[in-house]
């Protein structure tokens, strides 16, 4: 039994006509036996930036908070916000540097440039390899049923409402065949002027 | 595929497996009066290509079609050994086994192996005795269950929730569930097996598709990603 496979989770970013898209399910478990439905995977690191966290539940809990605490840091160091990039970074070399006694956590980001807006995701594995796509990245003990949902409905140039049926689509199916997701599922949508949260109905088994 | 000594077992040997995994994916769908089953035509063991151009379906009788994926050596003896028992079973009874009759019978000739199984997985399509398609999926040592569609071998994990949304109409609210043609089920095939192939190493290269109506067992053939 894996650390990465013992509270169970179902994340996916979509990328979208200059807007994201993220969306997580809200189960915590302890292998077999439901404890929560209620939570949350996905943080809001700043105005237009998101994180998503599959894996092992304290690593989400921890991981997101110190992350968080190195951010405030920096805005308030460098007096701006911190673009998708230079984040991805910052939580690849945090990463790393537990090479050898890692987080079980493979973080998603996901988010808009400061600046232009010009939309990102971005997935990485639990010692912090990056991988940039322009399409989509998926997460957790779900991610091979969200790979084949969103290998097929996925298309370039979404328009927000569209990306949000599709990725909302992708998450309910896919972790309606995952044992150890579900119980619900939450979906940010993230446009230049507006972040939109919606939660979706789903079976609750 | 040679494994680097320090990921083998402590002694330095690594133990003799009599399985091996050649990797696949089938695909069954059922409607009101055809079965289709389909599948890829790669044979793989661990990163490496045996062949490009070996399908995974074996017609049994004119009106039955076995999918058959996960070891291949399990695979072809399986088949040996149903051909066998489906010609004494004509010469007997003077007509072909019955698509459900063929499901019960491979339920048992797998599970007379469950200490030592074939390590196959199996979608049979067929008609059931009113004509309607019907598919029976099972797992290696026979369990067996009749079901509307069911994805089978190494990306069943990636197809088999596109199927519940598109065919199944799962998750769909306000949508009117409409009976499957014969032509929209193709069409969904293709897609998910060009999906499959993109996201599943072991799945690509080429599809083949076989559709059991009342007049017989079609054909169709489509390449697939050779990466």
């Amino acid at each position: 039994m894996s650390a990465l496979e013992y509270n169970g989770s179902a994340i996916v970013a979509m990328m979208g006509h200059e807007c994201v898209a993220i969306a997580s399910d809200k189960r915590l478990g302890r292998q077999a036996q439901t404890l929560s439905c209620d939570f949350q995977k996905i943080f809001q690191m700043s105005d237009r930036l998101f994180l998503g966290l599959p894996g092992l539940g304290t690593d989400v809990e921890t991981v997101s908070n110190r992350l968080r605490f190195r951010l405030n840091l920096y805005k308030l160091r460098e007096n701006r916000e911190m673009k998708p990039r230079t984040f991805l970074n910052m939580v690849s070399s945090f990463l790393y540097s537990h090479r050898f006694g890692p987080y079980f956590v493979e973080p998603i980001v996901a988010g808009l440039e400061p600046t232009t807006s010009e939309p990102f995701i971005a997935s990485m594995d639990l010692i912090g390899c990056p991988m940039i796509t322009s399409d989509f990245v998926v997460g957790g003990t779900a991610s091979e049923q969200l790979y084949g949902m969103c290998e097929t409905l996925w298309r370039p140039d979404l328009e927000p409402d569209d990306l949000f049926e599709i990725i909302a689509q992708s998450l309910l199916n896919a972790q309606d065949r995952d044992a150890l997701s579900g119980w619900g599922g939450v979906v940010y949508i993230v446009e230049k002027d507006k972040v939109t949260i919606r939660h979706l109905k789903a079976r609750m088994d | 595929t040679a494994l680097p000594i320090s990921l083998s077992s402590k002694r330095g040997m690594s133990r003799f497996s009599p399985y091996v995994l050649n990797g696949g994916t089938i695909v069954g769908v059922s409607g009101d009066d055809f079965a289709l089953i389909a599948s890829d035509t790669r044979l793989s063991e661990g990163f490496r290509i045996h062949s490009r151009t070996v399908p995974k379906l074996y017609t049994l009788t004119d009106s039955t079609v076995l999918g058959c994926c996960g070891f291949q050596g399990d695979c072809l003896t399986l088949n040996k050994h149903l051909a066998s028992r489906l010609q004494t079973y004509k010469y007997a009874h003077r007509k072909s086994m019955s698509s459900s009759a063929i499901a019960q019978m491979l339920s048992t000739v797998l599970y007379y192996k469950r200490f030592f199984p074939y390590y196959t997985y199996n979608v049979i399509a067929g008609l059931d005795s009113e004509g309607k398609g019907a598919i029976y999926s099972f797992d290696p040592v026979g369990s067996y269950e009749r079901e509307v569609f069911r994805a089978g071998g190494t990306a069943a994990n990636l197809l088999q929730p596109l199927l519940d949304n598109q065919i199944g109409f799962k998750n769909q609210t306000g949508v009117e569930p409409e009976a499957l043609t014969k032509e929209k089920a193709v069409a969904l095939i293709k897609d998910v097996f060009t999906a499959a192939a993109e996201r599943d190493i072991y799945t690509g290269d080429g599809l083949v598709i076989k559709i059991v109506t009342g007049n017989g067992v079609e054909e169709e053939t489509f390449p697939l990603r050779r990466d």
